[in-house]
């Protein structure tokens, strides 16, 4: 199956027109051009003559979910998403960020999304391997089938054989690379806390300079507020200057609260967000 | 600056056996504005609390910490010993060194280091509390019982005859519960219906007891003192506020159900009363055995009514209704032994479980009072088979508490009733209770053989058809026996009610293993629970006879009437609050919350907590993505300097 990006393209800039025409919305979150094809950057149209800024193309990787929290409530918002966007946005409607009736999901059906760094076709290593979105008003095209399931968890194999210490050191190598750029927040549409619990000086949590016990702090800390949320959009890996697998934590947290309550975090919204909501047969396999 | 004063309890040797004591108040003299420290052998007593009473006034103490044993123990004494002083409660803190230290280890280096480290943290911490105001709220003096059988009767009627309206909520459409169901009670052999049903009836006339049957509880609101129930009342397909009781409705009914009050040993009518001396002795129709709601035509019923009390349109309603407290008293449910194959029952007609043998007992039963098997012919022999799923690592681990002496009366009330020979077949004897022993005794006078070994298995016998033959090993004697009977009588074991689980999680109470009510101490407050203002009583907190369960409804009420005899009272200061300024109206709090006390007010776009229903257990705090949540007494600021205090060791 070949799948077409001129053509999702095409659809993308009919549905924004009409929508923004119809008064339906009053913003279209896409993607626009960036300083190259390479780099397609967020675009937020609102009016229909923005719309021919619209591009879509296999580097449009960016979790547009990430800018639903900027507008204020209420606000009508149209926006494109892929698969791992739209359990961005189921997961945000769970979360009580934002509200169902105010939002009609693009949905954009696709595989073979690249890396712009390298290249390479992001797959089920660093994402949840999705390829339809899991919720979507209007879909793009026709649904990708036919493609390997591929488990998300897979990649976890080689990192899951360390022990405990060989875990620890391999992080901390990892964290002392961090130059706390915060592209990882800023990439991820989980991360809309304000402030961050990094940025909080009463008490302060965590060392914001650079150094080893710092970057632990903050990492971990990150990783701990993201269980049982974290989506598995591998926008953070992707976004990190220094190429930090965060998507590994994140993966190992998810299968964790996946085995224990049963729930992949944003894959209905009639789900409630496993970590913060109070069952009385929850799982306490951790206590035995 | 604070002014601290450390006071460490030896709790006699509890504590100072694997804490140096003497040491640890020389550390704690060192540590930052401690003004005074001290140890003293039993800080809780007289000369004890008297100690920090002086210290406080020679010292001008602003903080106290007591290094003792669990604040479920005596933190309540201590904080009396402040208030006392003229110190806010609130400004004490209990390091518990016994529970956490002296009780889990023998090596008093590792006990004194860690009791420092505790200790440590505690100072860090006490010097950052600030003094809470407890909210007093208004008592509503009603109470609610749950459960119509002797302990929710007894316990209905003490309240009520205090003064205090109580509300009888009965599931079925009469009282009287399990009780109502025997025919005789051990050890003194009194008739069971003679001691109950003027209690029945008592509780029918009393005009502070408003008895709702063919109810049950769907909803629970509110908080102790303040408690908001919604009681689903069944359809009862009889209006009976018109109702007369005349019962000519029953007798013209053709309709058949099975009789649930007789243990479905016989058949009864589609309108029915369950026995002749149900209260309220009006009836109601049974939905399922009913010919016009089987068939859509009969309504004889309706014919024979005069007062017009019969309508097939009635429909389940709900009622509020606001108390104080809430006694639960609902009961057990006898062991399915269906699963129990090798036993036979509901295979073999000839095996019984213990509530049917009681109805054969019962003169008002489906026999009469005359032991008869389901084919009408008296037994020759007759089996007692006890601990049937009780004292079974493969069922039930409890022992069942009653099966032994009713296995007694049993034995008695057939030897009396017929000429049969009759054996029991027991693990040990368990008389444990005023004139059991007694009634043992008198049992064995009886030409009753007891075999000590527990009943393996019930076959059908092959040589003489109908007869069963029960197989066991008489560990006496070492051999292994089968002996053939005409009736066996399972003791299966008493299990808590089908519906416990939803009933605890309506109340917000704990389950044990077994699934019984979970008491909040079980020798120091066995009828509280852990929600306030919820009580137990009988056996739905543990298997029990009818003694234990009196005395227990007694305990239960004069328990309740201690919150509902107050028009005010205090609450918890230690509640968490929000800072609407910084919640981000994420609704974390609402859903993390086992209490409910957080609620979104959509109008403002941020949570608020009822602090009468909160508990302070800081769930909501720590899930507050904007820190808008501030736990009084547990603030960041708090317990990171306890933290920070614990990890200087």
């Amino acid at each position: 199956m070949v799948i077409s990006f001129k053509q999702i393209e095409e659809k993308l800039k009919t549905e924004a027109k009409r929508l923004l025409g119809e008064s339906q919305v009053s913003i279209v979150l896409a993607y626009g051009k960036g300083y190259d094809e390479n780099h397609p950057m967020p675009y937020v149209a609102r009016n229909p003559s923005d719309v021919d800024n619209i591009v879509f193309n296999e580097y449009c990787n960016y979790n547009l979910a990430r800018y639903l929290v900027r507008y204020p409530a209420g606000t009508k918002i149209a926006v494109a998403v892929k698969a791992a966007d739209s359990r961005a946005v189921i997961q945000l409607i769970q979360e009580e960020k934002v509200k169902r009736e105010d939002l009609v999901l693009l949905g954009i059906p696709v595989y073979g999304m690249k890396n712009p760094k390298t290249h390479e076709i992001i797959d089920g290593k660093t994402t949840g391997g999705l390829y339809n979105p899991v919720l979507y008003d209007i879909l793009l095209g026709d649904e990708v089938h036919g493609q390997a399931i591929q488990s998300p968890y897979d990649v976890l194999a080689a990192y899951e054989s360390m022990d405990k210490e060989a875990r620890f050191a391999f992080w901390k190598k990892e964290f002392d690379k961090c130059i706390r750029c915060y592209a990882c927040r800023k990439a991820c549409p989980m991360c809309y806390c304000d402030p961050c619990f990094i940025d909080q000086t009463k008490p302060k949590w965590g060392d914001k300079s650079p150094q080893s016990h710092g970057n632990l702090m903050y990492h971990l800390t990150r990783f701990h507020h993201l269980a049982g949320r974290c989506i598995d959009c591998g926008e953070c890996s992707r976004a990190c200057p220094v190429d930090i697998p965060l998507y590994l934590f994140h993966k190992k947290v998810a299968k964790a609260c996946e085995e224990m309550f049963g729930q992949a975090a944003g894959m209905s919204i009639e789900d409630k967000p496993a970590l913060v909501n109070f069952r009385v047969d929850d799982s306490d396999k951790f206590l035995e | 600056m604070s002014r601290i004063g450390v006071f460490v309890c030896h709790c006699g040797l509890n504590i100072a056996k694997t804490v140096r004591v003497s040491e640890l108040a020389e550390f704690a003299a060192t540590l930052p504005d401690v003004v005074v420290a001290k140890d003293y052998k039993f800080m809780c007593s007289t000369p004890g609390q008297e100690m920090i009473v002086n210290d406080i006034k020679q010292h001008k103490l602003d903080r106290i910490i007591v290094t003792a044993c669990s604040p479920l123990m005596h933190e309540q004494t201590f904080r009396k010993v402040l208030t006392a002083s003229g110190l806010n409660q609130y400004l004490l803190t209990i390091v518990n060194i016994r529970e956490q230290v002296s009780w889990v280890t023998h090596d008093i280096e590792e006990g004194t280091a860690k009791a420092k480290a505790l200790l440590n943290g505690a100072v860090y911490r006490a010097r950052l509390l600030a003094p809470l105001t407890s909210r007093v709220i208004d008592v509503n003096p009603n109470v609610m019982v749950v459960g119509g059988g002797i302990a929710g009767i007894q316990a209905a009627l003490e309240l009520a005859n205090t003064g205090k309206k109580v509300y009888l909520i009965e599931k079925n459409s009469t009282i009287g519960g399990h009780m109502a169901q025997f025919d005789k009670t051990f050890p003194t052999l009194d008739c069971s219906a003679c001691i109950l049903t003027p209690k029945m009836d008592s509780v029918l006339q009393h005009k502070n007891i408003t008895m709702m049957t063919s109810c049950e509880v769907s909803e629970v609101k509110g908080f102790v003192g303040n408690f908001d129930i919604t009681i689903r009342q069944k359809a009862r397909y009889v209006d009976h506020s018109k109702c007369n009781a005349c019962l000519s409705c029953t007798e013209k009914c053709p309709g058949k159900g099975t009789s649930e009050w007789d243990e479905s040993l016989v058949k009864r009518k589609a309108i029915y009363i369950p026995f002749p001396q149900a209260v309220p002795q009006k009836p109601i129709i049974d939905k399922e055995s009913c010919t016009f709601f089987k068939k859509g035509k009969c309504r004889l019923c309706e014919k024979a009514c005069e007062q017009k009390a019969i309508d097939f349109e009635q429909q389940d309603t709900f009622v509020q209704v606001k108390v104080g407290a809430v006694i639960l008293a609902t009961g057990f449910d006898l062991m399915d032994t269906k699963p129990l194959v090798q036993y036979g029952y509901g295979k073999y007609p000839g095996v019984y479980n213990a509530l049917e043998v009681e109805r054969l007992f019962n003169s008002a039963g489906p026999t009469g009072g005359k032991v008869t098997l389901r084919d009408g012919s008296e037994p020759k022999s007759i089996a007692i088979l006890h601990c049937i799923g009780s004292r079974d690592k493969n069922n039930h681990e409890h022992c069942s508490r009653v099966c032994c002496m009713y296995s007694l009366k049993f034995s008695h009330l057939f030897k009396e009733k017929t000429s049969a020979d009759v054996y029991h077949f027991y693990i040990d004897m368990r008389a444990a209770g005023k004139g059991y022993e007694e009634f043992y005794n008198r049992i064995i006078e009886e030409d009753v053989k007891f075999i000590r070994g527990k009943g393996a298995r019930v076959t059908q016998s092959a040589d003489e058809p109908g007869r069963l033959v029960v197989e066991a090993e008489d560990t006496i004697t070492g051999k292994f026996i089968k002996l053939p009977v005409d009736m066996v009588v399972l003791s299966s074991a008493i299990v808590p009610r089908a519906d416990a689980r939803d009933i605890a999680r309506l109340f917000n109470l704990s389950t044990d293993k077994q699934g019984f009510f979970m008491e909040r101490h079980p020798k120091l407050a066995p009828l509280s629970t852990m929600s306030e203002g919820i009580f137990i009583a009988g056996a739905c907190q543990s298997p029990k006879d009818i003694p234990d369960t009196v005395a227990q409804a007694y305990g239960a009420a004069a328990e309740a009437l201690t919150i509902v005899v107050k028009d005010k009272m205090e609450l918890e200061a230690t509640t968490a609050m929000v800072n609407p300024a910084s919640c981000c109206g994420c609704q974390n709090c609402v859903r993390v919350c086992p209490y409910g006390a957080p609620s979104y007010n959509a109008e403002k776009r941020v949570s608020e907590i009822n602090e009468a229903l909160c508990k302070g257990c800081g769930l909501c705090a720590s899930v507050c993505p904007s820190s808008a949540i501030i736990a009084r007494h547990f603030t960041n600021d708090q317990v990171l300097a306890e933290m920070e205090g614990l990890m200087e060791f």
